[in-house]
This record gives structure tokens, C-alpha cells and sequence, in this order.
């Protein structure tokens, strides 16, 4: 009781203090400028590049290292092929080390190591205490240089991805995923292209074995090197792990681009056992190349980028309660064009509503401008953030190496706040005419068909039919071990 | 040389591990921590309520993770365009809803009897009821006018505030976000307006997201089971129920219901605030005063839960056919979060997975049963849990993967864990002990979480507790917990799914 009046007191002198709105705050300013990548660029004489930065705070160093190769490099007939070379170059050993010495080591020395081929990039990843550095970078670079592709891990490694294939029709997102790609790129693109039983069991060992020999060598190495070191130390280390590394053979070809023209429409994809219906739809997109994926992200920032604030979560989660999340993405692709894509979940009726109010949103962008306010939102967003980029050792080392990995212009990030800044309302718009069809709308629904179609009888006026993509089509699921479709719609 | 390097691999200096906070607290009972990190552009700042679905009661399950989202539907100042009108058109709606919500248990009351068979069909609704919905629209169409849509959120994106989100647990919720570090006021300020002037904004719109929210995980192949799994596995207590709640409460949760609610949690006696990144504590001090000392403290203390598990008499068994690999989950009744003996079960639990842990080697790679396998001790606040489980390959069965996974159960009680062995997972709890604290974001968390349980220092002081568990304690644990008995097997069958 004693403490009463005080409370009321010190509460009746601030609240003379607070800003009626937080409007009235004045910020002081943050100054900041992006590091420049080339100060921390250094080249290996064995050829791989690798970027240091140093961080004392903890005593913990990380070496993550960027392979040029990918799942598009594998021999027709051999899917599978980069992704089993990447798990079992950590998993089957060394050529001196048996697979379960080699574990046995790292985990009593608490180190994690890790390795992974996906679409068109190669990782493998080192963390480890800095006082166990000399250990670890030795089993590190071991295990990147002599796999030992231990054949009973081999075929642990078979056995439970073929069991991974049958079940792959059990998940409605994985699902939605495969066939939006599929419907997107064309079956003919690697980036579609299946694993199947027959494709698994034609993987012989010597194959991992041939597949690593090709693309693992430091000529194809981009590393990012981050945490409690002296990076003259540093470098004198990793000369040392990958000395007398010889090069691969040969260039490296480079990405296919899809060739197709995908078909809009609705494809209806059937799981009765769902409550909800699972909806991804979009078209292609840009590359990085091309000067107006700038304006496209703040684009999309409004339209559904920016969680609670863009357009899409206000209306299809806010407005009418359709959807725990909605979001949008226009992300643009290294290699080839990205794609633009909408996803949100929703109960079986309101479905249609949801996706009508989504091809709604895509088309007020092409006929409306921004709100002054939504512009300076996304601006002030987009710029305010961007330090966070750069904000941790692990992340500036991951952003320089990722960056030469994507041959990314070197002053991107110096002049990347600036052409945000001139962006107008204009600008958005033009790109959004340009770029977003909504008459090219590929439209994937999983779940219940029957309950999905017949929609919400209390909203009428949302109808698949007045999307002008004409009839829902059903689609059938291919079978889960030869990813053959049992009747081909088209 | 190796030999030599392992043998330094536990040799810490110990005043590099503790994390250093200043932590003080104001008349009104919320707590700060402050842990000041030089460098970083932005500060990750949250802040947490003692509350979780463990403090409700049935016929309000879901209420603690609903509040959650009302949270960000605005206040007296952000959100609305008109505050009189809007609390008016409240009260209309409050009403209207009542009327409704009588109709609605009218309709279930037919349906109980078997006189319709689905309450939603608008064909069975009376013209009162259909009235009532006219009216319902109107009021909450003239309501979207006058609100200003996520403000609160809109005003941390415009200022590049990033990872604006909540989460509520079983135990406590938390709020937080990432806040350029210039700008840690604007922080202060809406946080404070949020807990001195909040309105359960969009209540009933909302509580149709968090009925999305749990369908996306009855979504998942398994997750219509593990809710059935939880309310076996918990006997009397309120873990008992989903954090998402029982969907019929949800239905008849009211803003009533929320108001109560708010008055006793989230008061500031029952809240704890944590600040990392690059500031200045004073200056943060004198902003604590300026815009949080404006909050009342509770008229009460909010009471710890009352209602306690009873112990576990005999083994509870449930089969289910799901399109997932075949499994089995094995979970046993143990302790709470911080209780002398979950140590030495976190201990035990890395013995048993991972890469070189027993399952692994025994289930995976030596009998070839098993495609994965694992163990965690999950503490809760009140109660706790130790659960083990593992996927069959292809032509085993979920029973041969539940005896194999028994015998090595059955191996930790009955032969010391060799020395070697214990020092491997020690060595890893260490190094992860460094690696938890690479982000401020996480850091922010855990602070919070140890503080909701038992304290902060726990994050200081639990390392030691962890290296002082002796091969005597592993088999004490497991011979008291691991009792055939205290167990509870969920066993998962294929089954295709349905097309």
C-alpha cells in the first residue's frame, strides 16, 4: 500500500511525456554502409575463393563451403544421383576413416558437419569450438576431398529414399509443390525431373564416387569463413587443408533454362481425407538480370511479401477470416525466370472466395497505383531492414560467398537502397502490368474436390466459374514410385 | 595429435559462458532484463506473459493463444479511425452475437437429437437467425470502416522492424520483434499502449483464422492424432488439451471471456520484459519508466494451477492407421522443467539419438529396423515428459520397432553408460551451450522461457547441473522413470491416403 501514491504519481508526471501517436517519435539517425565484399575476399592457391570474417564474441568457428554442381548435372536415367552423392559424402566415411570412426570423431570433438547437393548448388558445412579447429578442419576437409562412400551406408541411404518415394503422395503440400512446378516448367526440365524406383536402383556406389570426382575441387569452391579467428591464421590453415587438391576435369556446363509454355487453368488435385484446401497459383517471373525484379519485390511487398501489412493477409485473413496465412512471392531466378506465386490454406467452401479475392488483388495492381502510404511503407521498409542483412559475421561471409556464387554485380548492395529510393507509384504499376497476368494464372488446389467446388452457399457470388480460366480440371496423382500419371489430361 | 586436441575439447574457461544481464524491476511488478551487445544494427526486443492454454479451464480452452491475435487487432489510438464509434459498435456486436450464439445452441441442441445433421446448412436456420446474420454483416461492415487495418504492424514494417510475431505455449506467451536499434523507442511505445489501452478488436473475425490455424495442422498426416495422443497421455492435467483449443469452445469463446482474461494475466506482476542488442541501459531505464510505469499493477497475484496429474496406474496403448510410415511413440511421465532430475534425462536423451546415439546404431544400422529414431525430455512448466520413438523400414512393423527401441531402454537401466560415452554428449552440451547464444533474437527467447519457468540464471547455472551427471544418475533416472507401467505407445499403421 505504501508504494500506491508513488506509482500514481511517477504514472501522472510521464504520461505528460509520451507522444499521443507514435507518428510523433523523432528517430535519430543510422547512419550505415554495406561492407564491401572485396575486403574480405581472399584467393587460395589450390583456386577456391574464400571470404573471412572475423567474431570473437564467441569461441566458435564456421566454414560453409559452396560447390559449383547440382542435380542438373546428372546423367539421364540417374535421379537421385546429386542428392545421395551429397548426404553420403557425410554419411559413408573416408578412405581412411571407417563411416563410424569418422561420426565417433566428430561428435566427441561436438563438431557438426554437414553436406547436401540440391538443384544447382553444392554445400557442405563445418561448426565447430575454435580450440577444436585444427581436429575439425582435418576431418572436414577429409571427408570433401577422400568421401569414402561406404557401401552399407550406400544402400541405408537407397533403401530409405526409395521408402521416402512411396509415400510421397501422402502429403498434401509436397503435393501441391511438385505438381505447381511441374504445371509451371514442363516435365522436360530438370528442375521437374523425379526420382524414381527404377532411377534409384540404376545409382551405383561408383557413380557417387564419379559424380563427387567431377565437380569436388577447389577450383569449384566458394567458402564462407566466419567466427573466432585471425584470418591470416585463418587462411594459412585452409591453404594447408586443400593443398595439392588437383582441379576438376573440365568446364562446368551451364543451368538449362526451361523451354515451355504453361497452360493456365485450375487444377484440382484430389486428398478426400483434407479439411482444408491447399492453393498455390501463379505464372513465371524475371531473372535477377533484369533491372525491374527492384521494383517487383516492393511490388510484392504490398501485394503479399510483408506478412500482416501487405494486401493479401489484410483481405484474405483479416477481412474475412479465410486463411491463418496468405503470402505472395516474385522471387526472382539466378538461372533461369523465377516465378511468382500466391499460397494460402483455407476450408474446403471458402476455397473459391479466397482465390477470387487473390486474382481481385493481382488485378488491382495492374489497375490501380499504390497509396502514397503503401509506397513509403515498403520503401522505408525495404531500406530501414537492409542492415540486418549484414548484421552477423556468419551472415556477411554467407551473403559475399552466395553473391559470387550467383555472379551478382559487385555494387549491387552499395546502389540497392538507392534504386529503391527512386522507385514512384508509377514505376510499380508498370511493372506490375507488365509482369503479372492474371490471365495466365496456373492455379493448383489440393483437398477434398467435391466438398471445394461446391463452395460456400452463403457466398454465392464466388465461383470458380467466374475466374475465366475456364473449367476446373481434375488432375490425377501420378504413381508414387514411376511418376507415371495415369491418364494425361492434356 | 587428435588424442591431445580431444582431450582440451572440454576445457572451457567459465566466465566466457555466463550471460551477463541487468535485470530490474518497476513499482508496478514487469520485470526487465537487458543484455547489452555491442554492434548489431537492430535489438531484438519481446517481452513475455506468465500464461499459457495450462491456465485455462474447460469451456475456455483456446482462450490464452486467441488473446495472442487479439493482441495486434489495435488500441484506443492505433487500429480505428473513430474510438467512440467503434467502442458503441462493439457493444452492438457483443450483442447481436449473443442472440446468435443462442441460435446456434438451439441448432445444436436439434443436432444432438438427430433432428438435422448439419448445424451450418443455412436451410435450417430460422428467420430470426437469418435477421440476426443481416444484421451481423451490417455492423461489421460499418465496423471495417472505421478501423485502420493492422496499424501495429504497418507501423513496425514502415519503420523496418522485422519478425513482428507472438507465440503461445502450453506455459507462457511471448511477443517480440526486431527493432532497428535507433529506433527502440517506437518499441516502448507500442508495446506500453497495447497493455494500458487494448480492444479485442475483430474478435469473432479472428477466431475464424485460429479455426484455419487448426485445421492446417489436422492438415498434416499425423496431426489429427497427436491431439488424441495428448489428451490420453495427460490423465487430469490441463496439458490435457491442445494450446489451439477444443473447437466448440472456441465457437463460444466471448469477448467477455477475453476481458477477464486480460485483467488477470496480463498484468504487469505477471509479465517479464528482455532487451539484446546494441543500447545504452540507462537510457532504456528511464524509457521502462516513461512508458511502462503508466500500467496498474494487478488488483491480484494470479495463482498457480491447481489442477495436478495423477499418477499413472497402468500402460495406456492406442493404434493408429494414418498415410505416414509405420511408427511407434513411447512416451513416459517424468519432470517438470528444471526438476533436480531432468539433467540427467537431457543426458540420457543424447545418448539415445542422433548420428552415433544408440538408436541409431542399434535400430538403424546394426538390425535394420528402423529408418530413424530419437529421444527427448520435454519439461514443462508443471509436468514433464520423456519420449521416445522411431520409423520402421519397409516390411517392419511399429511392434518390432517398440520392442527393439525397450531393450535399449532396458540397457541404460541395467549397465552404467561407459565414461567415454558421457563425456561425448557433455562435450556436445557445451559447444551447444556457445552456439545458443549466436543470435540476440534467441538469446531474447530463452531468457524469456527460463524466466517464464523458473528464472533467467538458469541459462548460467543449468551447465553445471549438466556436467555434474554421473553414469549412477543415468541409471537412477531411467529405472524410475522407464517403468513399463508410467508408459504410453502410440502405434502408427500405414494407410494409403485417400485419393
Amino acid at each position: 500500500m505504501r508504494l500506491l501514491p508513488l506509482v500514481f504519481f511517477v504514472a501522472a508526471v510521464c504520461a505528460q511525456e509520451i507522444p499521443r501517436h507514435p507518428r510523433e517519435l523523432k528517430f535519430p539517425p543510422y547512419p550505415f554502409t554495406p561492407p564491401r565484399a572485396a575486403d574480405f575476399r581472399h584467393q587460395l592457391a589450390s583456386g577456391a575463393i574464400a571470404y573471412l570474417v572475423e567474431d570473437h564474441q564467441l569461441p566458435l568457428v564456421n566454414i560453409s563451403v559452396l560447390v559449383r554442381t547440382g542435380s542438373y548435372l546428372e546423367p539421364a536415367g540417374k535421379r537421385g544421383l546429386a542428392s545421395l552423392t551429397g548426404s553420403e559424402i557425410r554419411s559413408g566415411g573416408t578412405k581412411s576413416k571407417s563411416a563410424a570412426d569418422f561420426d565417433e570423431e566428430a561428435a566427441f570433438l561436438a563438431a557438426q558437419i554437414s553436406s547436401s547437393i540440391g538443384p544447382t548448388q553444392g554445400n557442405a558445412q563445418l561448426n565447430c569450438l575454435t580450440r577444436n579447429l585444427d581436429a575439425c578442419l582435418a576431418l572436414f576437409a577429409d571427408m570433401l576431398r577422400n568421401p569414402g562412400f561406404a557401401e552399407d551406408r550406400f544402400l541405408l541411404a537407397k533403401s530409405q529414399m526409395l521408402q521416402a518415394l512411396e509415400r510421397r503422395n501422402d502429403r498434401a503440400d509436397a503435393i501441391e509443390a511438385r505438381e505447381f512446378q511441374r504445371l509451371l516448367r514442363g516435365e522436360s526440365h530438370f528442375s521437374t525431373a523425379q526420382v524414381t524406383r527404377a532411377s534409384l536402383e540404376a545409382i551405383t556406389r561408383q557413380d557417387l564416387i564419379d559424380f563427387h570426382a567431377r565437380y569436388y575441387a577447389p577450383v569449384n569452391f566458394i567458402l564462407a569463413v566466419s567466427g573466432d579467428f585471425q584470418s591470416r591464421d585463418m587462411l594459412a590453415r585452409l591453404e594447408k587443408a586443400f593443398a595439392g587438391w588437383p582441379g576438376a576435369a573440365g568446364a562446368i556446363p551451364p543451368v538449362p533454362k526451361p523451354e515451355f509454355s504453361p497452360r493456365p487453368g485450375i487444377y484440382m488435385f484430389q486428398k478426400s481425407d483434407l479439411n482444408q484446401g491447399r492453393v498455390r497459383m501463379g505464372h513465371l517471373g524475371v531473372t535477377v538480370s533484369n533491372p525491374d525484379h527492384i521494383a517487383l519485390r516492393i511490388m510484392n511487398g504490398a501485394l503479399g511479401g510483408s506478412g500482416f501489412t501487405s494486401r493479401l493477409t489484410m483481405r484474405v485473413r483479416s477481412d474475412e477470416g479465410l486463411a491463418y496465412q496468405a503470402s505472395s512471392s516474385f522471387a526472382p531466378g539466378t538461372d533461369y525466370d523465377g516465378a511468382f506465386e500466391v499460397i494460402f490454406q483455407s476450408r474446403n467452401p471458402s476455397v473459391a472466395q479466397a482465390v477470387s479475392i487473390v486474382k481481385e488483388e493481382i488485378e488491382r495492381l495492374r489497375n490501380q497505383k499504390l497509396t502514397a502510404d503503401e509506397l513509403e511503407t515498403q520503401k522505408r521498409f525495404t531500406i530501414d531492414s537492409f542492415p540486418r542483412r549484414f548484421q552477423t559475421a556468419s551472415l556477411r561471409a554467407a551473403q559475399f560467398a552466395g553473391d559470387e556464387y550467383d555472379h551478382l554485380p559487385p555494387d549491387y548492395w552499395e546502389k540497392y537502397r538507392d534504386r529503391i529510393r527512386a522507385l514512384t507509384a508509377d514505376d510499380i504499376q508498370r511493372v506490375a502490368r507488365q509482369y503479372l497476368h492474371p490471365d495466365r494464372l496456373v492455379i493448383v488446389i489440393v483437398g477434398n474436390t467435391e466438398a471445394i467446388v461446391k463452395g460456400n452457399a452463403d457466398r454465392p457470388q464466388y465461383s470458380f466459374d467466374k475466374l475465366g480460366l475456364g473449367a476446373v480440371r481434375p488432375m490425377p496423382l501420378p504413381d508414387p514410385l514411376t511418376m507415371v500419371y495415369p491418364s494425361q489430361p492434356r | 595429435m587428435p588424442r591431445l586436441l580431444v582431450a582440451l575439447a572440454f576445457v572451457f574457461p567459465l566466465a566466457a559462458q555466463q550471460v551477463q544481464v541487468e535485470e530490474f524491476t518497476l513499482p508496478n511488478g514487469l520485470k526487465f532484463l537487458l543484455a547489452p551487445r555491442k554492434g548489431s544494427p537492430t535489438i531484438a526486443a519481446g517481452w513475455m506473459a506468465r500464461v499459457g492454454s495450462v491456465n485455462e479451464r474447460p469451456g475456455i480452452t483456446g482462450l490464452a493463444h486467441l488473446f495472442e491475435h487479439m493482441m495486434f487487432k489495435g488500441t484506443h489510438t492505433l487500429g480505428v479511425k473513430n474510438i467512440e464509434e467503434d467502442l458503441k459498435l462493439q457493444v452492438d456486436l457483443d450483442g447481436v452475437k449473443a442472440e446468435l450464439r443462442k441460435q446456434e445452441q438451439e441448432l445444436a441442441r436439434r443436432r444432438r437429437l438427430g433432428e438435422i445433421s448439419d448445424g451450418s446448412d443455412p436451410k435450417v436456420r430460422t428467420a430470426r437467425h437469418r435477421q440476426l446474420l443481416e444484421e451481423w454483416d451490417k455492423l461489421n461492415a460499418r465496423q471495417r470502416e472505421l478501423i485502420i487495418k493492422e496499424e501495429y504492424d504497418q507501423i513496425l514494417t514502415r519503420e523496418g522492424a522485422t519478425g513482428v510475431n507472438a507465440t503461445t505455449s502450453h506455459d507462457h506467451t511471448l511477443y517480440f520483434v526486431n527493432v532497428p536499434a535507433n529506433k527502440l523507442e517506437l518499441w516502448f511505445w507500442l508495446e506500453s499502449d497495447r497493455l494500458a489501452n487494448p480492444v479485442f478488436r475483430e474478435f469473432y473475425a479472428e477466431r475464424d483464422v485460429v479455426h484455419e490455424e487448426r485445421r492446417r495442422m489436422e492438415s498434416r498426416p499425423t496431426g489429427r492424432f497427436q491431439e488424441q495422443f495428448d489428451a490420453l497421455f495427460w490423465q487430469s492435467s490441463p496439458y490435457g488439451w491442445p494450446v489451439v483449443g477444443w473447437p466448440s469452445d472456441l465457437e463460444a469463446i466471448s469477448r467477455e471471456d477475453a476481458g477477464e482474461f486480460f485483467n488477470t494475466y496480463y498484468s504487469p506482476n505477471n509479465l517479464a520484459a528482455c532487451l539484446v542488442g546494441d543500447f545504452d541501459p540507462v537510457q532504456v531505464k528511464a524509457l521502462a519508466r516513461r512508458y511502462f510505469a503508466r500500467l496498474g499493477r494487478g488488483r491480484r497475484e494470479p495463482e498457480p494451477v491447481r489442477t495436478l496429474e495423477e499418477p499413472q496406474r497402468a500402460e495406456q496403448r492406442m493404434i493408429a492407421h494414418a498415410p505416414t510410415l509405420p511408427e511407434a511413440v513411447i512416451r513416459y511421465h517424468t519432470v517438470a522443467e528444471g526438476h533436480r532430475d531432468e539433467p540427467a534425462l537431457d543426458v540420457l536423451a543424447s545418448i539415445l539419438s542422433g548420428r552415433t546415439g544408440r538408436f541409431y546404431k542399434s535400430l538403424v544400422l546394426e538390425q535394420q529396423l528402423a529408418a530413424s529414431a530419437s529421444a527427448r525430455q520435454d519439461g514443462l512448466k508443471y509436468e514433464g515428459y520423456f519420449e521416445i520413438r522411431g520409423t520402421a523400414r519397409a516390411g517392419k512393423t511399429p511392434e518390432q520397432v517398440e520392442q527393439a527401441l525397450y531393450k535399449e531402454i532396458e540397457r541404460v537401466q541395467n549397465e552404467p553408460v561407459p565414461a567415454r560415452e558421457l563425456e561425448k554428449v557433455k562435450n556436445q552440451f557445451q559447444a551447444e551451450r556457445y552456439r545458443r547464444l549466436q543470435s540476440d533474437f534467441f538469446l531474447m527467447f530463452q531468457l524469456l522461457m527460463y524466466e517464464s519457468t523458473r528464472s533467467w540464471q538458469s541459462i548460467n547455472t543449468d551447465s553445471a547441473r549438466l556436467e555434474a551427471v554421473s553414469v549412477e544418475d543415468l541409471m537412477r533416472v531411467a529405472k524410475k522413470y522407464f517403468a513399463a507401467t508410467n508408459r504410453n505407445v502410440l502405434l502408427f499403421y500405414t494407410q494409403r491416403g485417400a485419393p
